[in-house]
């Protein structure tokens, strides 16, 4: 992953990820009852600097080491936590997004913000700033594994755009004889359809008919390109060519026939079964082809019934 | 005799293929779930099921760009056949584990096979 | 193992016997790419491949292969087939993908090299 890709993904996280994702769930909390010697040997065992206060689940305000200091160096007569403690505090809800909670914890510069659940109105939780940052990297390695988070679910993708008919067009160039470049059109593509979060089976089909196509156009043609073009319903793929054309299409249907030279073949390509697959994978097939031209091959698949 | 089949572990593939893995940080806890022998990659394409451990003897960029597009698991080259350096690379981009079993195609297959490790649904 | 037997046991298809079903098969080979075969398999050896066009018969022969076994239901090219009762190479079919067929072949101690 390149550096921008990163930027680029730690920004999307921050969106998409929400506060109860990166909160800490289990929080020590006190009663504005409790006497303030009692303080740091709580904060102190727990390993924290504050804590919130709370009464029947409700917070009532915080107390850090900072108010401790504060009471103890102006004589600490006897007092409890209520007397002492931040009423004002600044507080997040468990299901706004995570860049909120960046922004609160920067902008009132504050070092944790105790998390509310929205319906309920009690303590949810708390989150600090090495809680977004470690819920962040967290994400990052699963996204770095699965590219997971990294899908932006096709079907709100075209919800959000308001219009008669949506179309989400990209295209690919194919140099022809390049043949340790083949198979590059059929990752980026892959990826791609990943990313817009659609069914793996969809995906797959659409990669392995996009690499036979692209290596027929490396084995026999000058230069070709992909255009994919996606609604919402359906992905369609053209493939066209600037080749010798094939001057026997049936012939070229069927399994086994090929004429690629030998040094193909034993690249693992060539044996005959490049169009069989595609036609397997697609939903519709069609192929036309003169002679001295070029070829051009056009192939959908259905979104929904993924499985059929 | 009747051995128990079903997937494998890479780990465990790598022991009984006596395979060296030469990508970084294998993980070796994944599972295959079937075995495909082929040196074809089309019919890889076409046949292959997700998550198969891929044994070839094709050590070109083809194999993995193969192997990511047909979701399979990793790739075992038979013969102790080295593949080159931009297919490791590959490989390590696209985060394709990649081994080296110095048995035959034939005999890193069939050994697998014998260990339990299904094939791919027969064709129709 | 005879030839016949191992057809027997696999339910393979003989396309064509190859004027002696009962040769001995000593071993096992299994690739799609004809320059390995040429550098690795052994006479006797009884070749796996999805392959389907005349140079497997024609290697077959000059490595002195016992058999070939094409997977998948593959049928031979006519030519293939030709060159296959010219050079006496028997050819064999099964339904079969190649690591199903090999751990088969394996199971009934036809083992590789």
């Amino acid at each position: 992953m390149n550096r921008k890709e990163t930027v680029n993904e730690l920004q999307l996280l921050v969106y998409e990820l929400d506060v109860e994702s990166a909160m800490t769930k289990e929080v020590v909390t006190v009663s504005p009852d409790l006497a303030m010697d009692k303080l740091p040997k709580i904060l102190k065992s727990n390993r924290i600097t504050g804590v919130p206060v709370t009464e029947d689940g409700r917070l009532v305000g915080i107390i850090s080491l900072e108010d401790y200091v504060r009471w103890a160096a102006d004589d600490g007569k006897p007092s409890c936590v209520g007397d002492v403690m931040t009423r004002k505090v600044h507080t997040i809800y468990s299901d706004e997004p995570l860049v909120s909670a960046v922004s609160r914890l920067e902008r009132f510069a504050c070092g944790r913000l105790p998390v509310l659940d929205r319906t309920t109105d009690t303590l949810a939780g708390i989150v600090t700033k090495g809680d977004v940052i470690e819920s962040m990297l967290g994400n990052l390695e699963i996204d770095y594994r699965e590219e997971g988070l990294r899908t932006y679910r096709t079907s709100r993708f075209f919800e959000d755009i308001v219009s008669d008919s949506t179309e989400l067009s990209f295209a690919y160039e194919i140099r022809g004889e390049s043949i340790s470049e083949g198979g590059e059109v059929a990752s980026s593509l892959k990826k791609t359809l990943r990313r817009l979060g659609m069914h793996p089976d969809v995906v797959r089909r659409a990669a392995i008919t996009v690499y036979e196509a692209e290596m027929n156009v490396i084995i026999y043609a000058k230069a070709g390109r992909v255009r994919v073009s996606i609604d919402q319903h359906h992905i369609s793929m053209v493939v066209e060519d600037e080749g010798p054309g094939i001057p026997d299409l049936e012939q070229a249907m069927a399994p086994g026939f090929s004429t690629a030279p030998e040094s193909v073949r034993e690249l693992g390509f060539g044996a005959g079964m490049g169009l069989p697959n595609i036609k397997q994978c697609a939903e519709s097939f069609e192929i036309e082809s003169v002679v001295g031209e070029g070829t051009t091959l056009r192939v959908s698949f259905h979104m929904e019934e993924a499985c059929a | 005799m009747e051995v128990a089949t079903g997937p494998m572990t890479l780990r465990r593939i790598q022991e009984m293929l006596g395979a060296s893995c030469i990508t970084a940080d294998p993980p070796l806890d994944l599972e295959a779930l079937v075995g495909c022998a082929s040196d074809l990659m089309s019919n890889v394409l076409a046949f292959g099921r997700p998550h198969a451990i891929l044994l070839t003897g094709l050590t070109s960029p083809q194999t993995v760009r193969t192997a990511e597009v047909a979701d399979c698991v990793a790739v075992c080259f038979a013969y102790g056949r080295q593949p080159p350096a931009e297919t490791i690379e590959l490989a390590e981009g696209s985060g394709i584990p990649l081994f080296v079993t110095p048995l035959t195609l034939y005999a890193a297959s069939g050994r697998l096979y014998e260990l339990g490790l299904p094939g791919c649904p027969e064709i129709e | 193992m005879c030839l016949s037997d191992i057809a027997r046991e696999l339910d393979l298809t003989v396309i064509y016997d190859g004027g002696d079903i009962d040769r001995e098969i000593t071993g096992g080979y299994a690739t799609d790419l004809m320059s390995d075969a040429i550098a690795h398999a052994k006479a006797g050896d009884l070749w796996v491949t999805l392959q389907v066009h005349v140079n497997v018969v024609a290697v077959a022969s000059m490595k002195d292969l016992g058999a070939v076994v094409l997977t998948q239901d593959r049928q031979p090219l006519p030519e293939t087939l030709q060159k296959a009762r010219d050079e006496g190479i028997p050819l064999l079919g099964s339904n079969l993908r190649a690591f199903d067929l090999i751990g088969r072949l394996y199971q009934l101690g036809i083992r590789g090299t």
